[in-house]
């Protein structure tokens, strides 16, 4: 099998599979080594943007996913119509930024930067799945420590939590 | 005629000091605490103005607003401490720091919001369904005529059952015999005897759950005064009395 058999051969598995499905399946399915795979998928994704395709592969804590490109989505929600979403708050956002780059937080932790309570707000992004508890602090009270979802890095595009944009002091 | 004061929203005191910052077009570091806390202050009382209920926040920035406006303005007094080991503390600097730690994260939530607008333009789609089998996944690859037989006979299981029940319901077994039960029970035999032990209290086939129902019973009788228990060591039999 040549290169191009094992690109085909995973481009389909993503496609059956529509979830993400982690470099360490592939490698398995395919019996190669994980590096190879990587390294073949990160041709692929090259490849899909140069080409332009309609589809993308979106990688994600070293799983990968195909999507639609989202520079067409206006014409496949002419086709569907467009997707329903809620867009987040500042409050959320803020929240959230907070919660991205210091992680794992508490919400006392959270509140001292915004000045303000914020349950509310935290409850909002447990409930649409961009941040969870992940730990409890050892501390008097124990209290909950917060940090972001897979969710979370896929609705924003991010591969890791490394490809945060750089946070600006000034 | 009447005015239209559009009063922006604002997450927090700290958001609200921004937004005075921003207006004044000053630096976050050389804000003049006099003119920002006369302007907070004044927002304070339009919001209250416009019937908006002031949030507590808003209320402990006032407050801190104040209380560093006196500091700057009452003079310190002289310490002891030689000229260079006095610590430049100017009591603008706690709030100066929330303020520019509050701005970075505020920022970085609207570049956030760029891009989650950005990517939540991508479709998926949905997976295809997979079989599993003994929670082990049967890729075409590893299937012999065995594999499909045992497959065929899981469906034909699974209809036969669908049809009677569909869902899986889990019952939760009552306890054989309750506190309250137990405790009339050994009342009883109390009534006849005056005293036994706690191993005797159990036959062999007594389960986990009749232990734990019997201890719980005994303990009640205990506190109801019936009986007197009696352990010589740790983990020893207990010997129970019946109270004369």
């Amino acid at each position: 099998m040549d290169e191009r058999d094992l690109m085909g051969i995973i481009e389909s598995i993503l496609f059956v599979s529509g979830d993400p499905v982690s470099a360490r399946d592939i490698s398995q399915i395919l019996e190669l080594d994980i590096r190879k795979v990587r390294k073949l998928i990160k041709k692929m994704i090259d490849c899909f943007h140069f080409e332009r395709r309609g589809l993308q592969i979106i990688m994600v804590n070293d799983t990968y996913q195909l999507a639609t490109r989202p520079e067409y989505s206006q014409y496949i929600e002419k086709y569907i119509g467009k997707k329903h979403t809620q867009n987040l708050t500042q409050a959320s956002l803020e929240t959230l930024a907070i919660i991205a780059y210091k992680q794992p937080i508490t919400k006392a932790e959270i509140e001292a930067i915004r000045g303000v309570k914020s349950d509310y707000t935290i409850n909002t992004l447990i409930s649409r799945g961009f941040i969870r508890e992940v730990d409890r602090m050892d501390t008097p009270g124990r209290p909950i420590l917060y940090g972001t979802t897979e969710y979370f890095l896929k609705s924003f595009g991010l591969s890791s939590l490394d490809e945060l944009p750089p946070l600006e002091s000034k | 005629m009447s005015y239209l004061v559009k009063l922006e929203h604002f997450e927090g005191p700290l958001d609200l000091l921004l937004h005075l910052i921003s207006k004044a077009k000053v630096q976050i570091e050389d804000i003049s605490i006099t003119e920002i806390t006369e302007q907070y202050l004044e927002t304070l009382r339009l919001m209250e103005q416009f019937d908006i209920e002031v949030a507590s926040d808003f209320l402990v920035m006032a407050a801190t607003l104040l209380h560093i406006k006196s500091c700057l303005l009452v003079p310190r007094p002289k310490t002891e401490l030689p000229e260079d080991q006095l610590e430049e503390t100017d009591p603008r600097q706690e709030l100066i720091a929330k303020l520019l730690e509050y701005k970075k994260f505020k920022e970085a939530g609207i570049k956030l919001k760029k891009r989650e607008e950005y990517f939540s333009r991508m479709y998926y789609k949905l997976p295809e369904e997979k079989i599993f089998m003994d929670n082990q996944e049967v890729l075409p690859t590893n299937a012999d005529i065995e594999m499909l037989q045992k497959v065929f006979l899981l469906l034909l299981k699974n209809q036969k059952n669908g049809r009677e029940s569909i869902p899986i319901i889990h019952k939760i077994k009552r306890d054989p015999i309750t506190v309250n039960e137990k405790i009339g029970e050994l009342k009883k035999y109390f009534s006849k005897y005056t005293q036994t032990t706690f191993f005797q209290l159990f036959t062999k086939h007594t389960d986990r759950e009749g232990i734990i129902i019997t201890f719980l019973a005994l303990l009640e009788l205990l506190k109801e005064n019936f009986i007197d228990v009696i352990q010589h060591y740790p983990f020893g039999d207990i010997i129970i009395k019946r109270r004369a």
